[in-house]
């Protein structure tokens, strides 16, 4: 027994694999703001391009930078994040596309909301 | 419907809006016509400047001579501005005519021209026909803003990778040499180790290790800062937050007694106590001061009972807490651990959670990677720590003493649940009989049906005996 004590306390034969935390209730507890800034993401980009508000599209482009710079997992082929990553995506593309209508629509510069 | 309808109002409104910028245009055409109404002779003339921009007219009155018409300005009003170097200019080309003519007339072309000058309003030129960039200069503060965020995003990314690569490799010695298996994402068909870390996030990085005496393994996560977010860096700047390492070990159930114990900062051991299940159940008192053991002011200590402290605060313990103190924000030992409180809308759950034996481990880290080397005693402490909960182990006292408090706290939740869990039961009950009754009813044979619904009915008759059987005993009991 006191060789056991001087050598390696590894044990082969114990190894458990690694098993991901259950992710059920875990990404609602963590940090919503990639959630919030989808939303509000969303929501600028739709007005912006409905009420061709210019800076209403640079909000939403702003929001979907810090949603996906915020956003949980970085492994896209996840199984239970994969709708998580894809909407960051998708908000990122539809701001983008609100200010380029934006502009296209009306290429006069941008007057501030104040 | 209602919103379409809504849609089209609005853009209507913003296109009228639009449309109303060119209004200016219009009335000075409008003037510019009304006024050459009243010199129709020379309206041959009018029409052809009619599409630039109002001309002065001078007209001679006088019958002797020839009537000429000067339209001026003619030159400038290709530009088809409306700047006041059109009066000026005006004017100049009286010259070449000779005074004597309009000699006068001197008030008239005044006049005229005066009337010709009330509709001129000098307008500004719009911003999107200066062809200048100043006037998209809120554009480039908006491009340079995401050009800065994501700037930030990728020195941010690298530093926490450099400083999780510090880590590991400061590390990666100390716990090869202890478990068999370090780093595993789960997704290998064999058990082998990674040999590296297991990038989550941005900012989250995980290592498993496994394969030692006493534990089933280990979980070790670093969370830094979001340095890859700017909002979050300046946030942080308003309050200083400080990266964290948070080791979880999850001991084999022969390998640890059961108790409840904590030591940590005060602040984090009043949120532990709120948030965490077994610490709010097991360690009702408020922290207490470590200073009978010898630990600095900065450390509390939550217990289940005096005895564990005792046990668990032995000489290489406090040396390890006095020299690390600034280091350590929580240790949490607990063989009852099953995570934070959990906020159900439907009331309590119906079973108690699932505990596991853990010894949980929170430290704050560093901001350099140079300075990852201070963090390796604490590791140490992590393994002295996984090997004393397995030879601690609590007397006979203590042992009663902490089961009578388990006993304790699954009857609180019992008595919680109690109406739940009756409810639960009868809907099962009544669940069994609607199949049952399904069953004799979906029974084709009649002679089937009989005798099923006869086994029923002697069912209940012995339920209904049994009941009155317990009733009688417990009349006896009591008289």
């Amino acid at each position: 027994m006191s060789t056991n004590n001087m050598s390696d306390p590894r044990r082969p034969n114990k190894v458990l694999r690694y098993k991901p935390p259950p992710s059920e209730c875990n990404p609602a507890l963590d940090d919503p703001t990639p959630d919030y800034m989808n939303l509000l993401g969303m929501i600028f980009s739709m007005c912006g391009l409905m009420l061709k508000l210019k800076w209403c599209a640079w909000v939403a482009v702003y929001c979907s930078f810090i949603s996906f710079a915020n956003s949980r997992s970085s492994e896209d082929t996840k199984q239970m994040m994969s709708s998580f990553i894809l909407t960051p995506l998708s908000c990122l593309r539809l701001s983008i596309s609100a200010v380029v209508m934006s502009y296209l629509q009306n290429p006069q510069p941008m007057t501030p909301p104040w | 419907m209602k919103a379409f309808h809504t849609f089209c109002v609005v853009l209507l409104v913003f296109g009228s809006v639009s449309e109303a910028k060119f209004d200016d245009f219009e009335d000075e055409e409008d003037i510019v016509e009304y006024d050459d109404n009243d010199f129709a002779e020379f309206e041959d003339v009018m029409e052809d400047s009619v599409t630039e921009s109002p001309q002065r007219v001078i007209i001679t009155e006088d019958d002797e001579d020839e009537t000429t018409v000067e339209l001026e300005g003619q030159d400038e009003n290709q530009e088809g501005d409306f700047e006041d170097a059109d009066t000026q200019e005006g004017d100049t080309e009286s010259e070449p005519y000779d005074d004597e003519e309009f000699e006068g007339y001197e008030d008239k072309p005044d006049t005229s021209s005066s009337k010709n000058k009330d509709p001129i309003t000098i307008v500004d030129v719009p911003a999107h026909l200066q062809n200048s960039w100043e006037s998209y200069y809120l554009e480039i503060l908006m491009v340079t803003g995401l050009l800065a965020y994501i700037m930030n995003y990728i020195i941010g990314k690298n530093k926490n990778s450099r400083l999780a690569q510090a880590w590991f490799n400061t590390h990666r010695e100390l716990l090869e040499s202890n478990f068999t298996l370090v780093g595993d994402d789960g997704t290998n068909k064999e058990a082998t180790s990674t040999g590296k870390l297991n990038q989550e996030n941005e900012h989250i990085y995980n290592l498993w290790c496994s394969g030692r005496v006493c534990c089933e393994g280990m979980l070790i996560q670093l969370r830094f800062l979001k340095r890859q977010d700017l909002l979050n860096v300046l946030a942080r700047m308003m309050r200083p937050v400080s990266d964290q390492v948070q080791i979880k070990v999850t001991m084999n159930d022969e390998d640890m007694d059961t108790y409840v114990f904590a030591v940590g900062t005060r602040k984090a051991l009043v949120r532990l106590q709120k948030e965490m299940q077994d610490l709010s159940e097991f360690c009702s008192d408020k922290p207490k001061s470590g200073a009978k053991y010898g630990l600095p002011d900065s450390l509390a200590i939550l217990s289940e009972m005096g005895e564990v402290t005792d046990g668990m605060m032995d000489t290489k313990m406090v040396h390890f807490l006095t020299h690390y103190a600034d280091k350590i924000e929580s240790v949490h030992f607990s063989d009852q651990f099953s995570g934070p409180k959990i906020m159900q809308e439907e009331g309590q759950p119906l079973k108690l959670p699932d505990t596991k034996r853990t010894l949980l481990f929170t430290f704050n880290g560093n901001t350099y990677p140079k300075d990852m080397e201070a963090l390796l005693p604490l590791m140490n402490m992590v393994i002295y720590s996984i090997d004393k909960a397995k030879k601690f182990r609590l007397n006979r006292e203590g042992k009663q003493k902490a089961d009578k408090n388990r006993a304790r706290v699954e009857e609180n939740f019992l008595k919680l649940t109690h109406v739940q869990r009756q409810e639960a039961a009868q809907s099962r009950r009544e669940e069994k009989k609607r199949a049952e009754k399904e069953r004799i009813m979906n029974e084709e044979d009649p002679e089937k049906q009989r005798r099923l619904e006869e086994a029923a009915l002697r069912r209940e008759q012995k339920k209904l005996e049994k009941k009155q059987m317990k009733m009688k005993q417990i009349k006896v009991k009591a008289m």
